[in-house]
This record gives C-alpha cells, structure tokens and sequence, in this order.
C-alpha cells in the first residue's frame, strides 16, 4: 500500500513528458473458443464532432470518457509487459459494457481483445499487435 | 485571504469535485457503485462543513480503497490531486498549532506550483516539444483528442508549435505569480483557462474541478508568503 501512497504523497508532475506508443483495443467476437474472430472492431472508437453542448455536459460528467482513459492507462502497462491485472481490468470493463447493451455480443460465446501499439516513425505511423487475450466467455458476464 | 477562509473555500471546491467524480463512479462496476455511494454524500457533507476532519478521514479511506484496487490512480494526476488537497487538508485540521497548519497547507501550495513548474520544465527539455512535434503526436495520435474533428488539429503544425510554446512559458513562470497578489490571480485565471481547453480537448474534466480546489490555499499561501518576504 505504501508503495501505491508514496507516488501521491510526492507526486511527480511530468504531464506529456514523452510521447510514447499510443495503445489502442480492439474487440471481436467468437462463436467457438479456438475459433478467429471475423473483423476487429475498435472499441469505444472517437464521435466525428462534439457539440458545445456536449462539450458543457462533459464538464461536469465524463463518465464513459474517464473509464476510456483508464482503459488506455491498462493498454499502456500491457505495452510495457504482460500484466494479468490490467489485462483482466480490460475484460470486466469490456464484460461490463456487454452487460449494459452497449456492445452487442449477438450470438457470439466469447469475446476476445486486442492491444494495438501506434508509434510515429518519422511521420509514418507504425501499427502493432503487442497483446492479444485469451477468449473471455460472455456467459460469466450473465449472457 | 485568511487561513480558515481558504480551507472552507478548498473544502467547498474539493467537495464539489468528489462529488462529480463519485457521481461518474456510479456508472462503474457494482463494487465502484458501493463505493460511490459512500463517497457521494460524504462530499456533500464536506461542502457544507459539516464536520470536516471525520468526514476528509473516511474520504481517505475510501481513496485508499480505490487505489489499492486500480493498483495506482483511476485517473492519473487528477487521482493523485484529489488525495493531496484531502489529505493536506485534513493535516490542516488535525495540527495542534498555527505553525503545523501552515506547513500542510504550504506543502499543498507548493505542490500546486510544481505541477506547473515541472510539468514545464520537462517539456522544454525535450526537443520534441520545443518543436512542436510533441503536441503534433498527442493531437495525432494519443488517446486523448475527444473527436475525429479535434484530431484535425494535428494538421496545423504552427498552431501547435505556439501551443506548446504558450503552455511551457506559462508553466514555467507560474512561480513568479508568487511574487504579487495581482499576478497571482492573473495566473490562476489562465491556468482555469488552460484546464478547460484541457476538459474540452482531452475530456480531462476531473482536472478542471480539482485543480480549481488547491485555488484559494495558494491564494492564501501568496499573501503569507510576501508578508514573510
């Protein structure tokens, strides 16, 4: 506990400090466990446009946005190693949202997820695959 | 500004925000509702200064809570800003002397400083950001632009560039507002300002509420600060 306290009670404010590999997380579905998922689909990918109204809203309440964040904090660490903790933080949150209907699982059994690595390699964009799940099964999540 | 005025201000902030982000918690799993359920009126009760020290005490446990199950901050720094305020706060209210009140609410100022000062200094160390490349790769490619629109940014190399030269001048000479009650204020609306681009560009909306908490303690802090000068 002292170890997670230390770092706030002397915060080090290096906001931005180095622009370092951007994750992103995929998600596919799977009707079988040993079987490919058929696309990959983003995961919570960006709206065209905020409206000023939207934006006020968000302001005082960001809820999806936060755990967005929180989401890419856990991709960040599973660029750096393979974390089972912030691997299966990924799997509730994506569990959860299959709970609450904003992902549709349809007939799919399982639910893989993918952690793509984006890094700029003077000014072309390089896209990697550094973390791929295990297949989650939906009925865990009450399916 | 008095010591006591700006820990009942700090506390009315604090509050306020805790309360937002516990409000957000209630979309979460069940066990961050529970919790959010707990925090939500306790800043309530923290806003109306209905008894403070018990109140900033659970407040802290149920950080604690937090932290040891996300294993680190939810939300980063705007995480790590909301157990500083609470618990320099909190300090404040359990020091048995003047002395012991205004090194805990000093330290709070200070750090309030230091996440302007350094987080300056580390960008103009790095060439990247000195060039503008660096806010060129967060509008391009972080997780952090809030639509396909505000990517567009990206596109606009010299706009980015005196971006980044407007945001590390400013961090860096944050802590010469030290210097003058006028300055002090004048910097702090610019740094409200700042938070707020960041609220609507990056959806950081957390940091807004609770950096504008540690507010009337540096406020306080300025004025104790020249009187010692």
């Amino acid at each position: 506990m002292l170890k997670l306290l230390l770092p706030i009670l002397f915060p080090s404010w290096r906001f931005f400090s180095s622009i370092g590999p951007s994750p992103r997380i995929d998600i596919g579905w799977l009707g079988e466990k040993n079987a490919q998922p058929l696309e990959w689909l983003p995961f919570r990918s960006l709206q065209e446009r905020l409206t000023l109204a939207a934006g006020v809203q968000c302001l005082f309440f960001n809820p999806v946005w936060n755990e967005r964040l929180y989401l890419n904090t856990c991709a960040e660490h599973l660029l750096e190693c393979d974390s089972a903790f912030h691997a299966q933080q990924i799997a509730e949150r994506l569990l959860h949202a299959v709970n609450t209907g904003e992902l549709k699982a349809g007939a799919a059994r399982y639910l893989v997820f993918r952690v793509r690595a984006l890094t700029d390699e003077a000014g072309q964009v390089r896209d990697d695959v550094v973390f791929m799940s295990e297949p989650i099964l939906l009925q865990e999540a009450g399916q | 500004m008095t010591l006591e005025l700006a820990v009942r201000w700090a506390e009315i902030i604090l509050g306020f925000a805790i309360f937002q982000q516990s409000v957000e918690l209630l979309r979460g799993l069940s066990w961050e509702k529970k919790l959010a359920l707990v925090r939500a009126p306790l800043a309530i009760l923290l806003m109306a200064g209905f008894q403070p020290l018990f109140v900033e005490l659970v407040l802290l446990g149920t950080a604690a809570v937090l932290i040891s199950r996300y294993r680190g901050p939810y939300n980063g720094g705007s995480d790590t800003m909301t157990l500083l305020v609470l618990l320099c706060l909190c300090l404040s209210h359990l020091a048995q002397s003047r002395y012991w009140q205004e090194i805990a609410l000093g330290y709070l100022a200070i750090q309030l400083t230091l996440s302007y000062f350094q987080s300056g200094w580390v960008k103009v160390i790095n060439p990247q950001w000195r060039g503008g490349e660096a806010l060129q790769q967060v509008f391009a490619l972080s997780a952090y632009p809030v639509s396909n629109n505000v990517r567009t940014w990206a596109q606009k190399p010299r706009l980015l560039w005196l971006m980044s030269w407007a945001v590390i001048g400013f961090e860096l000479l944050f802590p010469l507002a030290l210097l003058n009650q006028t300055l002090l204020f004048i910097a702090l609306f610019i740094a409200g300002l700042f938070h707020l681009a960041n609220a609507c560009l990056f959806g950081l909306n957390r940091f807004f509420w609770i950096w504008l908490a540690a507010y009337p303690v540096i406020i306080w802090f300025q004025q104790r600060f020249a009187e010692i000068l």
